[in-house]
């Protein structure tokens, strides 16, 4: 299967009277974006601010953040999710790079759980989204709108923006191209027989928080009682997953962006053979997590032949269990695996960094802790929410885009 | 930049007061480097000072820990040093011991940065490495200088809140604890790099250690049920109406203790959740799904166990931290205990 | 997540019904839940009555 991604880079991003990339100049035609996604009658307001890199500026309340796509050949976008079902994965898709789609959450009472981002500052080299120019939507909930309504409206209008924006680079060629090409994993020429076959079990949800029917993840199903299953890795670099309503350490930019698929290609053909990817789900039962366990670990060693697999986890701390197990039986099988996990001591203490321990995961990378406390200086000016204009001392875990569960981020926890 | 106010600790033989004779010494202060401080002090150069030599005799300092560190914590305090050296102590273990609490004392008590440095097999790094921030030393002074200077450098950076390398930069014993720095790859690129080492056959480095907790005895089962008491406890945290005891949702560090007054049952209404790391809407909606008072009452009346203990106790288990997790744990055995409870079922979420 | 029990050194260890409702379950009727709490409880008993030397789970068996 093809994808190609055709990227058109984004210097600055301003307000303009109609949506339009000319010369590496986005402007944003705020009015028209504003009345498409207020549109939707589970939202009774809404207001789209821009956010510059070096400005400083902080976003509160961040809910997630989407990497602007739109299809232009070869399907729908995001299938399932806001386009037609279909399959994702090939022809031809434009990205933007240097934007992205900022969606805050204006409904919960106490945004102490909510994220932030500051686009200058001492932690602003953490994450991603300081160096993008940012479209910050911000929408209220109309009268009598439950929860999972309102944040399936919040991510309707992410897509449909992240949407919106890349049409624009339609109009002119791309700077750069991107081929993501990649056989069944049948189907090795001879000459590449010897390199070790590499899959990524990718961890998609976890059923600590049940999904609600509205909170569709692959291919807009809520996968709920989920068995594991296999994809195409092109199926993900085109918006056939995203992120549920739970944001802890993950946004839909870096699952649009993934960068183990985008390592296990980089490599692919030379030190290794990129032979598939496996989507699993944590569950919240015994039983379902030992099911899950041993069937996902059958499609790695058994189906798709794999020599190593490496693995992540999206969620809590129990999800860890989950993936460890899954590992640990791959382990035993003879498969090699490389785990990317959290540090959850809550104490910056040893012991407490991990929640499982079977012989065999020796190869884990950690993703940092997410409960260290840093502090945010002033800033000037706050979107999304009101105050923290002052200097704020919040948890790593809040600053969206310094730690992704997936692996996107250089956050560390190191030992001393 | 000014020369830090330094205090040296050393013991009898190293301060020069005398031998193993004169291991009982209480402690007492000298102006400036005396006995083996000189060695701090020359490897301080203009960066330090040291103002003042603290000793005490080894002995004095085992036999009567708390009282000791107090007199010393005293003397230290009243020369308003900037950081403080304790030894190094090599492989003498009364020395390192002493070393480590110190230490340990001057920075929790005082706020003032310390450095110590001993032996690996001095039984001070077992007791103090996690508290202390011990450099490795040779098993005698036969390098003493070149040993001063690492502690030294290692001090100098705490002394000036400069970020302090990891334990091989550096060359202090680990201590168990973790920081977030930034790595040059992504993780991705990490794990990725990782697999193809271990497929490899080459030696990987996890970034995080296998926890190795110690075993709980298992207490002998329980003879005769029909005439145990049980009682029921819980880390799904809930909590009455209220929550009277201020329960935390996160990083507990309390637990809460309910009478159930004889009833056969818990009813909703009286009860809440606060627990932030599951969905609580099924236990909040039948607290019995959590806490299973209905069916121990069952098992009571049958005679199935003797009794169901009057009170319920429930702490929240998320981002708990083993500390706390210990200490409530003893807490609630203590109570369990003074009861007479033979027996508890833990409902954990 | 009786891996985790099993790490720290619990000794005596059942399996329950799930994160949500660990002694229950809201898919069934509430005559068929209290039965499910009941046989759990009484396999935390029957764990209570057995000697062990180590971390020991005591499974759910044919209960899902």
């Amino acid at each position: 299967m093809r994808l190609e991604l055709w990227w058109s880079e984004v210097a600055a991003v301003s307000a303009g009277t109609e949506t339009r990339l000319s010369d590496r100049r986005l402007a944003v035609g705020l009015d028209g974006l504003t009345a498409t996604l207020a549109a939707d009658p589970r939202l009774d307001r809404v207001r789209i601010d821009l956010a510059h890199p070096g400005e400083s500026c902080r976003i509160g309340r961040v809910f997630d953040v989407f990497a602007p796509r739109a299809k232009e050949e070869g399907g729908a976008d995001f299938p399932g999710a806001l386009g037609p079902l279909g399959r994702a994965g090939q022809g031809r898709t434009r990205a933007l790079a240097g934007v992205a789609v900022v969606v805050t959450d204006q409904q919960l009472a106490d945004p102490a759980t909510l994220a932030v981002i500051d686009m200058s500052g001492p932690v602003a080299t953490l994450s991603a989204f300081a160096r993008t120019a940012n479209v910050v939507i911000s929408a209220w909930p109309a009268a009598s709108v439950g929860r999972s309504e309102y944040l399936a409206a919040l991510r309707q209008a992410g897509l449909r923006a992240a949407v919106h924006l890349a049409q624009a680079a339609r109009a002119a060629p791309p700077d750069t191209l991107e081929v993501f090409d990649l056989p069944a994993p049948t189907r090795v020429p001879a000459a590449l027989a010897g390199v070790p076959r590499v899959v990524y079990v990718f961890q998609i949800h976890s059923h600590q928080r049940p999904t609600a029917a509205d909170e569709g993840v692959l291919y807009g199903d809520p996968v709920r009682r989920m068995l594991p299953t296999l994809v195409h890795p092109n199926e993900i670099l085109d918006g056939a997953v995203i992120r549920g309503f739970m944001g802890r350490g993950v946004t839909t930019w870096a699952t649009q962006n993934h960068p183990v698929i985008r390592e296990l290609y980089a490599r692919h053909g030379r030190t290794l053979w990129f032979a598939g990817v496996v989507l699993t789900v944590a569950h919240a039962t015994e039983p379902e997590r030992i099911r899950s366990a041993a069937m996902a670990a059958g499609l790695v060693v058994d189906v798709l032949g794999a020599d190593g697999a490496v693995f992540t986890k999206i969620g809590g701390g129990a999800p860890h269990v989950d993936m460890a197990q899954t590992a640990a039986q791959c382990e035993a099988r003879g498969v090699k695996t490389a785990l990317i996990v959290e540090d959850m001591s809550t104490d910056g203490s040893q012991e407490g960094m991990l929640l499982f321990n079977f012989p065999g995961l020796d190869a884990l990378v950690n993703t940092g802790s997410a409960q260290e406390r840093v502090t945010l200086p002033p800033v000037e000016r706050v979107i999304g929410a009101e105050g923290p204009a002052g200097e704020a001392t919040v948890s790593y875990g809040q600053i969206c885009g310094a730690i992704e569960q997936v692996g996107a981020t250089c956050l560390t926890s190191r030992l001393q | 930049m000014s020369a830090l106010r330094v205090v040296v600790y050393l013991n009898q033989f190293f301060g020069q007061i005398g031998g193993e004779e004169r291991a009982g010494v209480g402690p007492r202060a000298f102006p400036g480097p005396a006995g083996a401080a000189r060695a701090v002090q020359q490897a301080l150069g203009d960066a330090g000072r040291v103002v003042a030599t603290v000793v005490s005799g080894d002995n004095h300092v085992a036999e009567a820990p708390e009282a000791a560190v107090a007199a010393i914590l005293a003397l230290v305090a009243a020369e308003q040093p900037d950081l403080v050296v304790a030894g190094p102590a090599f492989l003498a273990g009364r020395y390192g011991v002493a070393c480590g609490a110190v230490c340990e004392a001057v920075e929790s008590r005082l706020g003032v940065p310390a450095v110590t440095g001993m032996h690996a097999e001095n039984p001070g790094v077992a007791l103090y490495r996690r508290r202390a921030h011990i450099v490795a030393t040779g098993a005698d002074g036969a390098r003493m200088l070149d040993e001063a200077r690492r502690l030294v450098a290692l001090g100098l950076k705490r002394a000036r809140r400069e970020p302090v390398g990891s334990p091989a930069e550096e060359g202090y014993f680990p201590r168990g604890v973790t920081r977030n720095t930034r790595a040059s790859a992504n993780a991705a690129q990490r794990a990725t790099a990782m697999l193809l080492d271990k497929l490899a056959g080459r030696p990987v480095t996890s970034e995080v250690p296998l926890p190795d907790f110690p075993r709980v005895a298992a207490p002998p089962a329980v003879r005769d049920l029909g005439h145990a008491v049980v009682a029921l406890v819980t880390d799904g945290g809930i909590v009455p109406v209220g929550n009277p005891d201020g329960l935390e949702p996160l990083a507990a560090t309390r637990f809460g203790a309910y009478p159930i007054g004889g009833r056969g049952a818990l009813d909703p209404g009286q009860y809440d959740n606060v627990h932030r790391g599951y969905d609580t809407t099924f236990v909040k909606q039948d607290p019995h799904r959590l806490v299973p008072v209905d069916v121990a009452r069952e098992l009571e009346r049958e005679g199935a166990i003797g009794k169901l203990h009057e009170t319920v106790y429930s702490t929240t288990g998320v981002a708990t931290t083993l500390a706390n997790s210990e200490r409530m744990g003893r807490e609630i055995a203590a109570q369990l205990r003074a009861a007479r409870v033979d027996a508890v079922i833990l409902t954990s979420t | 997540m009786t891996p985790v029990a099993v790490m720290v050194g619990a000794n005596r260890i059942v399996q329950a019904a799930g994160i949500i409702h660990p002694l229950g379950n809201a898919d069934l009727p509430p005559e068929e839940e209290k039965a499910l709490r009941r046989r759990i409880v009484e396999r935390a008993l029957a764990a209570l009555r057995t000697e062990v030397v180590q971390p020991t789970v005591f499974g759910a068996g044919a209960d899902h």
